[in-house]
């Protein structure tokens, strides 16, 4: 009963969802409506088991001095700050919260973006090596659309715009295109899955 | 060891220190470099042109930090095309910076056109929790959706502009600005679908080839790919501004990687057999 149980709550459940977004049977729109509700609480209460859990293993850390334990206090200080800080204003868009956001979120995420371009840099001229005749066809294939995306590629040869064009919205569409549609498929097969119990992953525990 | 297989296994400090100075260098003197307007762009454009006055448009602002050298200017742009053509709008968004994000496109916009006034032609909503709940919510009701207040703590029901507001039944066009995830799949799937509400998109580079199907199937009436198609907004709306700026720059980055490609290749050509050593 164990696992019986959050299973048949999911059919219902899951029930109920494909059924309003197919068909709008009134009485079940109103159930809907009241399922996204709980969804958005249990999505709060998800944030906050997140974060006593966050708290909980930096804290381990840092009592048994493990490697990296300083940044381990950057971040429960961070954590607290914030907390603190933020329940002390009426809005996220507070002048003061604004200020601590604006002066320490926004550079370090900001910054954590940018050094991508060192290592997409280092990791290009490492990797793209002509060892086989399909990594010289990708190779051909980023150098023309590195040119055609950027101002210079027009200098260079008017056609490179175009070309870049042609491998965006064919070859790259195309392969996208079989992506996704291979995903969704995976999706709603695994869906499928959890709706009827086949799949009990998420209960916990060993299947 | 010789100059061909050096070439192979140029230290990564040095890359680092070209694409550094290369990067400093086009942004202080930068060439200005003609822009010319890519088709996807100009499909932005023109949707957003031939909206009536007085539309009303969301602005997913589902960014963070990261994406803002690419977004921003297209978030502004898109914001000055709208004022130009007295277009009214309410940004926010399902990822936590909306608020800051929207703030920061609404106050270097606002100073262009002093008659705009917030609660009338703008609201920032910000930041609201619930992911493809939310977008639900905000078909059937907005108001319940963003909790009854905007970014700052405001009741909206005390800024006239989401008294027009109370669904996305009320909307006309979305344009969107994603980072990731949720983004424009969830905006297609939950509003543009069900709705017929048009979506553009504006996305960083990297995502563009992931986006460009739903050009093609016309579920995205536009697509703003990046800093280069930041900067194509910026020369329809005829402000340039930082993407413009970045572009030089961007330009320069892409020759000295390209650059290096061809030596890393040349290395590998010139002393096959000999070393495979590449890291």
């Amino acid at each position: 009963m164990r696992k019986e149980g959050p299973v048949a709550v999911g059919f219902i459940v899951g029930l109920v969802v494909i059924i309003v977004t197919y068909f709008s049977a009134k009485p079940l729109v109103a159930i809907k409506g009241e399922l996204d509700q709980w969804y958005l609480i249990a999505t709060a209460f998800a944030v906050a088991v997140g974060l006593v859990n966050l708290v909980q293993i930096h804290m381990r850390k840092i009592q048994h001095k493990r490697e990296g334990w300083g940044y381990s206090i950057v971040l429960i200080a961070g954590i607290a700050g914030f907390l603190l800080f933020g329940l002390t204003v009426s809005s996220a868009g507070d002048p003061k919260f604004q200020w601590m956001y604006n002066t320490t979120i926004v550079p370090m995420n900001a910054t954590m973006y940018s050094i991508l371009v060192f290592y997409i840099a280092s990791a290009a001229y490492r990797a793209f090596r002509i060892r086989t005749g399909e990594a010289a066809v990708l190779l051909v294939a980023a150098v023309i659309v590195m040119l055609g995306r950027v101002t210079i590629g027009e200098m260079i040869s008017p056609m490179l715009p175009k070309w870049t064009s042609w491998i965006m919205n064919v070859p790259n569409t195309a392969g996208m295109r079989a992506i996704t549609i291979g995903a969704t498929l995976g999706g709603i097969s695994q869906a499928l899955r959890v709706l009827i119990g086949i799949e009990r992953g998420h209960l916990g525990g060993v299947e | 060891m010789g100059f061909w297989e050096k070439a192979q296994q140029v230290d990564r400090r040095i890359i680092y220190t070209l694409m550094i100075i290369t990067l400093a260098v086009a942004m202080i003197k930068p060439v200005g470099l003609a822009i010319s307007v890519n088709k996807e762009t100009q499909m932005a454009y023109d949707a957003i042109e031939k909206l009536p006055a007085g539309s009303i448009v969301w602005l997913g602002c589902d960014f963070s930090a990261g994406g803002m050298p690419e977004l921003i200017p297209t978030l502004q742009s898109v914001m000055i095309q709208g004022f130009r053509k007295n277009l009214r709008f309410v940004a926010g968004g399902m990822w936590n910076m909306a608020g800051n994000m929207a703030e920061v496109a609404w106050t270097a916009v606002q100073p262009m056109f002093p008659g705009k006034k917030y609660g009338v032609d703008f609201v920032n909503v910000g930041y609201k929790a619930g992911g493809n709940v939310l977008l639900e919510k905000m078909v059937s009701d907005a108001h319940t959706a963003f909790v009854g207040v905007d970014h700052y703590g405001k009741p909206l029901k005390d800024l006239p502009l989401m008294n027009e507001f109370k669904s996305f039944k009320d909307i006309k066009f979305i344009f969107g600005f994603f980072t990731g995830t949720p983004g424009e799949r969830d905006y297609i799937k939950f509003v543009g679908g069900p709705l017929g509400v048009p979506i553009a998109s504006s996305c960083v580079a990297v995502s563009v080839p992931e986006t460009m199907p739903f050009v093609q199937s016309g579920q995205l009436v536009g697509l703003v790919g990046g800093m280069r198609g930041a900067a194509e907004y910026e020369v329809l709306v005829k402000v340039p501004g930082r993407a413009t700026a970045g572009m030089d720059a961007q330009a320069f980055a892409h020759l000295l990687i390209i650059a290096f490609i061809v030596i890393g290749n040349l290395g590998y050509v010139f002393t096959k057999g000999k070393s495979g050593k590449t890291t």
